[in-house]
């Protein structure tokens, strides 16, 4: 393997880390807050849809890109709604989101046209920046950006002080005036907003279109990253990276033709599952969650 | 109590509604057909959109009503199949795809007087299902011989194809995508004198969903050099189209090389006519639009029929079939009306830069296929995917 | 609010179930909108979907067919569940349990030990899937969602990885060798889906009602899933209640595997790309949670799910409905059955309704 191939490698691993980031970042949230969704693989599935019918309607990839987010948002708000002031369970609403995006998304496509798949027009996908080793996605920058802002809301503000307390003892918060289902509410549709956001990368951005399958699991990398991060935006930046590189790295290296006679391609394949479990078996170790995480709240 | 009361009708209620389904009933219309689809459902841009497309168009054509079921896994193909042919409603009952063979085999033994038909199964001998073959190796030996061709005359010494999951169905593009290369090499040294030595770079993905694997994929074969790309994995050809499209933009071109090599329906409209130089394309519409024929004009028969290039069930992508499929990619909403005198223009001027003589070769090739004279090597005939490999070797140091 | 006093009466049985009636009448009401903003007829949908799940015998035997799968995996995450562990390795483990059945048939053995041995290795595979998750755990506090959901990921790959080039059938190479006919599950109904598999499914949910609600272990674990800290306090070792659910949950998972490839017809074989196994798993998790992870309830749920997917079929085939569309039915019963609020609303509505009728009769 020639050494300018590391270029293009870390490029991969950087386009792979945003979706399971800002997704992970969008549940990290939530889950400060006391929300548990499971639901992530769906939301991200509409929103790329919605991302990419946003940029062909505005006629822009910013437009498509809120488009994206803004569709994640009212998902954000139903999961919001059903289980602060409609007390649901989570993981089944969750199971619910994934269930419902997964007909919807297809049954739109075809609705759509007949191919089963809808490109975004060259024009209005989300140029890159040339930077002569390689192009870069500008929204690399944007989620590395949201991982330091979101830290930074969270640890260091009052605010984020009022979600963790939310998240962590609901009663003692309403006691202390912090209205928790509104706040809470108000997390799901953050995070929705950023779990959108993810959805609207992989086809205004990164693939240009949407295919009835286009998240392929992402949205429980993006959970995994989350208990990898321990609820810190900065290690699930962090995580999606070490999982983006390995994921291309191990695609990238098994097209090597040497490489193929030495592993089978299904070993190789492992590569970003067993490195992920390592690390977090190795160095991030055990992780505490808020004490009232996935528990509706219930005034006595 | 009174709330008991009421949870108790309202359960005696469902009860009745479950009880009672079996007197609701439907009414019958003459004249339908069943399209049974494997797991992957419509919109894999694979055999289920051709299956679906050859299925839409018989009905359209013989005034039939065309219903499609979808199977959500493995498991349905049983049931769905025998569903349907229960139902008594059809005139003939198409499963798509070879998964769907040992469903067929025993639904087709139980119900003797309804007509079946099957794609991509050629083994189970059934005096009521037509067995339809396809000879993608054959297809695949024409591609592979152009990659190589033009991989050549572009000074890229590399041709990449991008696979699906590992199944035998595979191994046929595989391994004529492998002979194809190297009598490309050969035909190419020999008219033009120079040595010609592209290799093969080749990726299972293990996915026909994640779109990513078949960006990175070609992101990598393209820097190792690879000047063509042969897309075997449905929908993973959208992420090899954009690794093209992305690396051609960054040296501020807009037209191949590099290539793709579409597979199965005509794909050459995609990547505005100038990224896609040739598909390989499987019939899969004509064998089942063939089915519904036959069904209608009282010829239909059991056994196999073997759609190849000797009969347009296999061939590459020509002229032909363009604007044929420019509509289908408009009807896919990717493209409108407006694009199609630019795509058509792209398309002719990017096959008019590679040499004449090269598709000459091409059409050489098809014709000697055709005739017997090269024999192009067949997983499921006699040679094992390992006996391929090491007898057409990767040709990669 | 009367809540409380309502757990003290019958209604302490009825109540989840006309729960789930009720959030499944209303998941069906938003699917009729849906279908009618769309132009399809939700009345011919609905009678054809109960026609397809449960309107004759052979699609009573499908619906259950469906189930039997379910079933187990839905056990394997009830029980961690009850234990206050979220475990979803069940989706792994199967593909392993699966492997390992096969697996068995490459030796010959006479005809009730061939079905038992198989039975065994699938499930003693499923639980050394599911051991590293607990060990993981225990020792290096590795939260299971994430050694679950990699697992998974892992078990996939090396399932491809046997299947190609281990265990594949010499002629058909798309698949594995078949299960040997002496290690089968017999279809109970010909033509039909259903098998004797069923029987595991049934016999393991008793094991596991005895498990939970009559033995200490059971008691250990119920105790440690209301409350952690009381149950340390209480004496009961955390290592052995971690264990316990995981191996417990691993076992059930690699039967579920072996059920569904040693008895549910055609193919008795596992086939490339798994397509007969992928998502039994994680509709488990759905099956449990709609069974509010209780083994009884579990069953009705499995039967509810199984018999959608039964139906699902009957709605394209003849009210033409996609089956997307089936799904995004599906995906509205669900989100409806998730919160119990619904019922609340509903029952403001009927109120004012019936104020309504009262009004129009005066």
């Amino acid at each position: 393997m020639e050494i300018e191939h590391l270029w293009p490698i870390l490029f991969i691993s950087l386009h792979a880390m945003v979706p399971i980031t800002l997704a992970a970042i969008g549940e990290i949230i939530e889950e400060s807050a006391g929300l548990f969704n499971i639901g992530l693989e769906g939301m991200i599935l509409i929103s790329a849809l919605a991302g990419a019918l946003g940029a062909e309607y505005f006629g822009s990839a910013i437009g498509g890109l809120l488009v994206g987010a803004g569709s994640g948002a009212v998902l954000g708000v139903i999961f919001g709604l059903l289980n602060t002031y409609g007390r649901g369970d989570q993981l089944i609403t969750g199971v619910g989101i994934n269930l419902l995006a997964l007909g919807f998304v297809a049954f739109m496509l075809i609705n759509l046209g007949a191919a089963g798949f809808h490109s975004v027009p060259r024009d209005v996908q989300i140029k890159l920046i040339p930077l002569g080793v390689g192009s870069l996605s500008p929204l690399v920058l944007v989620t590395i950006l949201l991982a330091i802002i979101v830290y930074w809301v969270l640890n260091r503000t009052q605010l984020g002080i009022r979600i963790k307390a939310v998240g962590e003892n609901p009663a003692a918060a309403d006691v202390a005036g912090i209205r928790v289902n509104a706040m809470r509410l108000g997390a799901a549709i953050v995070a929705g907003a950023l779990v959108g956001l993810a959805g609207a990368y992989l086809s205004v951005d990164w693939f240009g279109s949407v295919t009835k399958e286009i998240s392929a699991g992402r949205g429980f990398i993006a959970l995994a990253v989350v208990v990898f991060s321990g609820l810190n935006p900065l290690l699930a930046l962090f995580g999606g990276f070490i999982f983006g590189f390995f994921d291309g790295f191990a695609t990238w290296v098994s097209t090597y033709p040497k490489i193929k006679d030495i592993i089978p391609w299904q070993f190789v394949a492992m590569v970003p599952y067993i490195v992920t479990l390592l690390v977090v078996a190795g160095v991030i170790g055990r992780v505490r969650f808020p004490k009232a995480l996935g528990i509706p709240y219930l005034r006595e | 109590m009174r709330i008991f009361r009421i949870k108790v009708a309202a359960i005696l209620i469902a009860l009745v509604a479950l009880v009672g389904g079996p007197f609701i009933g439907t009414a019958v219309a003459a004249g339908k057909i069943a399209l049974v689809t494997d797991v992957g459902g419509r919109g894999d841009l694979s055999f289920n959109d051709m299956g679906f497309k050859g299925a839409d168009e018989a009905a359209a054509e013989f005034g039939l009503e065309l219903v499609s079921i979808q199977s959500t896994s493995a498991n349905d193909y049983l049931p769905n199949l025998q569903m349907a042919a229960k139902s008594g409603d059809f005139d003939i009952i198409i499963g798509v795809g070879f998964l769907l063979a040992d469903a067929m085999a025993e639904v087709a033994d139980q119900h003797p007087d309804q007509k079946f038909a099957i794609i991509d199964v050629t083994w189970l001998g059934k005096p009521n299902l037509m067995e339809v073959g396809y000879e993608e190796n054959k297809g695949s030996a024409l591609v592979g011989a152009l990659g190589a061709m033009v991989a050549a005359h572009y000074g890229y010494d590399k041709i990449g194809a991008v696979l699906g999951i590992e199944i035998p169905v595979l191994y046929k593009f595989e391994a004529g995508y492998r002979f194809g290369m190297h009598w490309g090499n050969a035909k190419y040294a020999a008219v033009t004198g120079k040595k010609a030595d592209v290799g093969l770079l080749y990726k299972y993905t293990g996915t026909f969903d994640d779109i990513a694997q078949g960006k990175i994929a070609t992101e990598a074969m393209l820097a190792q050099g690879a000047g063509l790309i042969y897309n075997v994995a449905g929908p993973l050809g959208i992420g090899d189209l954009e690794a093209i499209t992305e690396h051609l933009e960054a040296k501020g071109k807009t037209a191949g090389p590099p290539f793709m090599i579409g597979v199965d329906a005509n794909q050459d409209w995609m990547g505005d006519g100038e990224r896609v130089l040739a598909s390989m394309m499987k019939r899969v519409d004509f064998g089942v639009y063939q089915a519904v024929e036959a069904v209608v004009n009282g010829t239909f028969e059991g056994g196999v029929q073997v759609l190849g290039p000797n009969n347009g069930g296999i061939k590459m992508s020509g002229e032909a079939e363009l604007a044929d499929f420019i509509t289908f990619g408009i009807n896919g909403g990717k493209i409108t009306e407006s694009d199609r005198g630019r795509i058509t223009d792209n398309w002719l001027a990017m096959r008019s830069a590679v040499p004449s003589w090269i598709w000459d070769a091409v059409d050489e090739l098809s014709a000697k296929i055709g005739s017997g004279e090269v024999e192009v090597p067949c997983v499921w005939c006699a040679d094992s995917i390992d006996q391929i490999r090491a007898d057409w070797p990767d040709n990669v140091d | 609010m009367g809540s409380k006093y309502r757990f003290r009466s019958l209604n302490k049985y009825l109540n989840p179930i006309n729960e789930s009636l009720l959030a499944g009448a209303i998941g069906l009401a938003i699917g009729a909108i849906i279908m009618v903003g769309l132009g399809y007829s939700p009345l011919d949908a609905y009678s054809s979907l109960l026609r397809g799940s449960f309107g004759s015998v052979y699609s009573w035997a499908e619906s259950l067919a469906n189930a039997t799968p379910l079933i187990l995996t839905a056990l394997t995450f009830a029980i961690a569940m009850r234990g206050g562990l979220f475990n979803i390795g069940a989706e792994g483990q199967l593909y392993i349990g699966a492997i390992a059945a096969v697996s068995v048939s490459l030796i010959q053995i006479s005809a009730p030990f061939h079905l038992i041995i198989a039975l065994v290795a699938a499930m003693t595979a499923g639980a050394l899937w599911s051991l590293p998750v607990a060990i993981l755990k225990l020792t290096r506090g590795v939260h299971e969602v994430i050694s679950t959901i990699m697992l998974n990921w892992i078990a996939r790959f090396f399932a491809f990885y046997m299947i190609a080039n281990v265990l594949m059938d010499p002629v058909r190479g798309e698949k594995t060798i078949s299960i040997a006919e002496t290690s089968r599950f017999a279809r109970i109904l010909p033509g039909s889906s259903l098998n004797y598999g069923i029987v595991v499914s049934a016999l393991a949910v008793l094991l596991i009602l005895f498990l939970l609600w009559r033995t200490t272990a059971g008691f250990e674990l119920r105790a440690a899933g209301h409350s952690q800290e009381s149950s340390n306090y209480a004496g009961i070792s955390y290592k052995k209640q971690v264990l316990r659910a995981f191996l417990l949950g691993g076992v059930l998972a690699g039967l579920a595997g072996a059920v569904q490839v040693m008895g549910r017809p055609p193919t008795y074989a596992l086939i490339s790309g798994l397509p007969q196994m992928i998502d039994l798993g994680f509709d488990g998790i759905a099956v449990a949670m709609i069974g509010r992870n209780h083994p009884v309830g579990i069953i009705f749920a499995a039967i509810f799910f199984g018999g959608l997917m039964v139906g699902g079929r009957m709605m394209q085939m003849s009210a033409g409905v996609p089956l997307e569309l089936v799904r995004i039915v599906e995906g509205a019963i669900i989100l409806a059955l998730a919160v119990p609020e619904l019922k609340r609303i509903f029952y403001v509505v009927r109120k004012k309704f019936a104020r309504k009728e009262q009004r129009g009769g005066n």
